[in-house]
């Protein structure tokens, strides 16, 4: 790997190829629109072109793609949770979710329950929402610890937590949905 | 392994298979006659159960990236951007020409922009120039802390900016203006110029508004970036709504400056002309001097935000220790100064008069260019940048014939 300040141009689309569809998958989990994934991706990599191959230093590109590609993500939900834009539920014909057909009713609620586990991410603390998002995109300790420049025996502790305040919010969430409901049924019924 | 030795994140590493296998095994036995370790193990294997099952929820897009479609949109996408590097810091090069770190001007700037006065009755704090300092910088602390990089810290902040930012007037381009007086008008202050000396070119420059919704998190991710998480931006900072007016201004050029005015209305010169050795490229000479002129920049910010305190991280951010940003920052009236940097080793600068105004008389060290200077004061709200060759005393006398 060159340690000039500025890529070569043939070198850094090697890198693109092979890390883009990976850390596209992990941003297209917490944003909605596709375009708008893409468009946070661009700019990771954008990033990681400015910042020069002294990035990679320790052979750690992946991780600080994942780093920087999380970090975004969740500020651009919470950006737009801020600007009023809560997820467009959409109402389709009979789609196919998992191989099983989903009447457009059954579809609506899975999409608000995608919504609200989106608002739960965006509620968290910047670090636990990226926590999270790591280990259930299948990284090791060690790669989180390395992706997120913290020491490898503090992850257990640290996802614990994040795990358990997720779960916290995460109850509060539904038990304020259960409330709704029979209120919107009971205005309905009138 | 005995109980007190067991501790949330042991065991949380234990469920994932985390563990050394000597170390897994030492819980495990530990764990079958361990009622409450057993207990706080299925809490944690509660929560993590939850979590997967939530996360398993969210769209795994059966689509597969086409990396070569976005191969080639990133491709635009870094074309555009290195355009735009050209062209974003203009007028902070053009008010204080200091050499090397532009992009550090803009970041001490934004978090510095010096406040004047309290206005109680609106509950904001408004601060306005009415001097200026300047404050050296080590290169070295700036090498650790990354921003030498100035694309980079620009792609950071950039990203912050976009989401949080509002442009409430937008800048335009510049617009060659006929003479004084039309520039007095159009500017909406009187302008000043060089007596007994007839400007080659004079430009308005149109004024620009912006509010930025201050978000903490961003900010300090900001700092985490250039790997200085052990700075932390107060919590009064977070909701604010910070607003920045730049009122339109007046450039004024002397002698022959080459083609700096046409290509500052008309960026399209500039993008056509690459390199020095182009014949096409009009060269400026010794007896160029340039005089920009504009009020005061206005920053307005919630009463809660303690200028002074945020001053202290920034100047930390550019590697200052503690202790010397604590001092600086109560040698500041931060009522009414701005501070600007300059970096040790590639400009030196001195504090002179201008007409009883304190000024700050800066030049780059490198010796071909040694002989340029630019002069920076605040003279009733009009902050005024002047930008020549030659001695001290010609600069200082230059400028005091603008009384």
């Amino acid at each position: 790997m060159s340690m000039s300040d500025r890529w070569i141009d043939a070198e850094f689309e090697t890198i693109f190829r092979e890390h883009y569809p990976r850390i596209v998958r992990v941003v297209r989990r917490v944003l909605q629109r596709d375009s708008e994934a893409e468009e946070v991706c661009a700019d990771v990599f954008l990033r990681l072109y400015s910042k020069g191959p002294g990035v990679a230093a320790g052979g750690q590109i992946g991780g600080w793609l994942y780093r920087t590609a999380t970090r975004a993500s969740i500020d651009a939900l919470r950006a737009n949770r801020r600007r009023g834009l809560e997820e467009e539920l959409e109402v389709n014909e009979f789609v196919a979710v998992d191989g099983h057909a989903k009447s457009p009713l059954a579809d609506l609620m899975r999409q608000e329950h995608i919504a609200e586990i989106r608002g739960v991410l965006a509620k968290l603390k910047l670090e636990k929402a990226q926590l999270l998002l790591l280990r259930h995109s299948g990284l090791s300790y060690r790669e989180i610890a390395e992706a997120m420049q913290l020491s490898f025996n503090s992850i257990g502790t640290r996802l614990a937590r994040a795990e358990a305040e997720f779960s916290a919010l995460y109850e509060r969430q539904q038990r304020r949905s259960l409330k709704r409901q029979p209120l919107q049924t009971a205005k309905e019924g009138q | 392994m005995k109980h007190g030795e067991m501790n949330q994140g042991t065991l949380r590493a234990y469920l994932d298979g985390q563990l050394y296998s000597g170390q897994a095994t030492a819980i495990g036995q530990h764990l079958e006659g361990c009622v409450a370790c057993r207990k706080e193990l299925a809490i944690l294997r509660g929560h993590s159960m939850r979590v997967q099952e939530c996360l398993n929820r969210l769209p795994d897009s059966a689509e597969t990236a086409n990396t070569a479609i976005a191969w080639a949109a990133f491709q635009k996408k870094r074309e555009d951007s290195m355009e735009s590097e050209h062209n974003r810091w203009t007028w902070l090069q053009k008010i204080s020409l200091l050499s090397g770190s532009v992009a550090v001007v803009a970041v001490i700037l934004v978090l510095t922009v010096a406040p004047v006065r309290a206005w109680a009755e609106n509950l904001l704090a408004i601060f306005r120039v009415q001097r200026v300092t300047v404050l050296e910088i080590n290169p070295a602390a700036m090498k650790n802390n990354g921003l030498e990089n100035n694309q980079l810290l620009n792609q950071t902040i950039s990203r912050v900016l976009s989401d949080e930012v509002t442009v409430t007037q937008k800048p335009q381009r510049p617009q060659l203006i006929a003479d004084s007086a039309l520039a007095s008008n159009d500017a909406g202050f009187t302008v000043r110029l060089l007596p007994d000396k007839t400007p080659s070119s004079l430009l308005l420059e149109s004024g620009a508004a912006m509010q930025m919704k201050l978000n903490r998190d961003r900010i300090q991710s900001i700092l985490n970036e250039a790997g200085r998480s052990d700075l932390h931006i107060p919590e009064s900072v977070d909701g604010a709504t910070v607003g920045v007016r730049i009122p339109a201004g007046v450039m004024a050029f002397y002698g022959n400056c080459g083609d700096v005015a046409s290509r500052m209305v008309n960026p399209a010169v500039a993008k056509n002309v690459r390199t020095d050795n182009d014949a096409s490229v009009q060269h400026a000479d010794a007896t160029c001097v340039s005089l920009v002129q504009l009020p005061s920049p206005i920053v307005s910010a919630p009463q809660q935000i303690d200028p002074a305190q945020i001053a202290q991280v920034a100047l930390q951010f550019l590697g200052m220790s503690a202790n010397d940003a604590a001092n600086f920052t109560q040698t500041v009236d931060w009522t009414s100064t701005l501070v600007l940097p300059v970096v040790r080793g590639e400009s030196k600068y001195e504090q002179v008069q201008v007409n009883g105004n304190e000024a700050a008389l800066l030049r780059p060290t490198n010796p071909q260019r040694s002989d340029r200077f630019s002069l920076m004061w605040v003279n009733n709200g009009i902050v005024f940048a002047l930008n020549g060759t030659g001695d001290d005393t010609t600069a200082i006398n230059l400028a005091s014939q603008l009384q």
